[in-house]
C-alpha cells in the first residue's frame, strides 16, 4: 500500500514508546500494520535524517549484543509533532470515511 | 561484487564522503539484522542474503531521497570553500575592515562627486555603494540567529535588486542579460546555501551561512 507522507509520522510513533534502531522501526511498522504497509527499508533511513535535521529525532550509539548501533529517539519537538500528526489523521480519515459511507 | 556492495554503490553516488561512510554503516548494520531475522526464521544464508537486499528496495530512489537530507560531494566542497574564504578574512583584520570600508568609499566618492557637479556619476556609484553595504555589513550586524539571518537575506535581496533597477533605470530590461549573468553566481550561491541550511542542524551552521 502506498503510505507517502506518512512514513515521518510512523517513525516517531514507532519511537514513542521506547529509543531503537532503524532495522527495529522497520519491523515496528511492518508488525503493528499487520504487513499491509510494506515498505521498502531502503528508505527509511532518509526519512529518519529528515526528522534528525529538523529535530524531531536524535541519535546516539549504543553497544548492542557486542555490536556498536546507532540508537534513535524522538524529542520533545517530535513527541509535539506526533500530536499534531495524529489529530490531523484522525480528522482526515473521518472525514474520508464519512465521505466513502463505511462509517 | 557482492549485490549489498552493488546497492550501496547505487544509493550513495554523488554523496559526501562523510555522508557515505554514515549510510555504508546504516545500511550495512540494517542489511546484518535483516539477514540474521531471515536466518532465524530458517532460510539458507543465500537466501537470507537475497531477502536482506531485496528489503532495501530500489538503491536510485534510496539515492534520490538521501541527496535531499544529506551532503552531496558538490556541497560538501562548497561548504569547505565557504570556511577557508571566512577564515581568509576573519584572520586578516585590514582585509576585513577593507570591506566594510569599500561600500562607505563608493558612498564618500559618491558626494564628492555630486559636489562637483556630476550629479549622474554620483548616483551610480550611491547605488552600487548601497547594493554593496548589505554584503560587507554583515560582518558587523547580530545576525546569527536562524530568525534574523532570514530576515537579512531578505534584505540583503530586496536593497541589492531595487539598487541595480534604479542603477539601470528603464534600461534595466535592455540590458537583463547582464544583469541575469551578474546576478547568476549570487542566486546560485544563495541557492546551495538554501540546501545546505535545510541539511544542516542549526548548531552546525557555520557563520557563512547566516549570509
Amino acid at each position: 500500500m502506498n503510505f507517502k507522507g506518512t512514513l515521518p509520522a510512523l517513525i516517531l510513533q514507532a519511537l514513542a514508546q521506547e529509543p531503537t534502531h532503524g532495522y527495529q522501526i522497520a519491523q515496528k511498522i511492518k508488525e503493528r500494520s499487520e504487513g499491509v504497509l510494506d515498505f521498502k527499508e531502503g528508505t527509511l533511513y532518509p526519512a529518519l535524517h529528515k526528522l534528525e535535521n529538523d529535530g524531531m529525532v536524535e541519535s546516539y550509539e549504543s553497544v548492542e549484543n557486542g555490536r556498536a548501533r546507532r540508537q534513535y529517539r524522538i524529542t520533545r519537538t517530535g513527541r509535539g509533532m506526533l500530536a499534531k500528526d495524529r489529530a490531523e489523521w484522525r480528522q482526515l480519515s473521518r472525514a474520508v470515511t464519512t465521505i466513502l459511507g463505511e462509517a | 561484487m557482492s549485490a549489498l556492495e552493488e546497492w550501496l554503490r547505487e544509493a550513495t553516488r554523488s554523496l559526501a564522503s562523510e555522508s557515505t561512510a554514515m549510510v555504508r554503516r546504516e545500511i550495512q548494520d540494517h542489511y546484518e539484522a535483516a539477514r540474521e531475522a531471515a536466518i532465524a526464521d530458517g532460510h539458507s544464508a543465500e537466501q537470507a542474503d537475497m531477502i536482506a537486499v531485496t528489503s532495501l528496495g530500489d538503491a536510485q530512489t534510496a539515492n534520490r531521497q538521501y541527496r535531499q537530507v544529506l551532503l552531496t560531494a558538490a556541497e560538501a566542497g562548497m561548504l569547505r570553500q565557504g570556511k577557508m574564504e571566512a577564515r581568509a578574512v576573519c584572520s586578516r583584520p585590514w582585509l576585513k575592515w577593507l570591506l566594510i570600508a569599500l561600500p562607505v568609499a563608493l558612498i564618500d566618492a559618491a558626494s564628492v562627486f555630486f559636489f562637483h557637479g556630476k550629479a549622474e556619476f554620483a548616483r551610480d556609484l550611491l547605488l552600487a555603494g548601497v547594493a554593496m553595504s548589505p554584503l560587507f555589513a554583515a560582518l558587523l550586524l547580530p545576525i546569527y540567529t536562524r530568525s534574523r539571518g532570514r530576515i537579512f537575506r531578505y534584505a540583503k535581496w530586496i536593497v541589492v535588486t531595487a539598487a541595480v533597477l534604479l542603477l539601470f533605470g528603464p534600461e534595466a530590461l535592455k540590458w537583463s542579460w547582464l544583469l541575469l549573468s551578474c546576478l547568476w553566481p549570487m542566486a546560485w550561491t544563495e541557492w546551495t546555501r538554501a540546501s545546505l541550511r535545510r541539511k544542516l542542524p542549526v548548531s552546525a551552521w557555520p557563520r557563512h551561512l547566516y549570509l
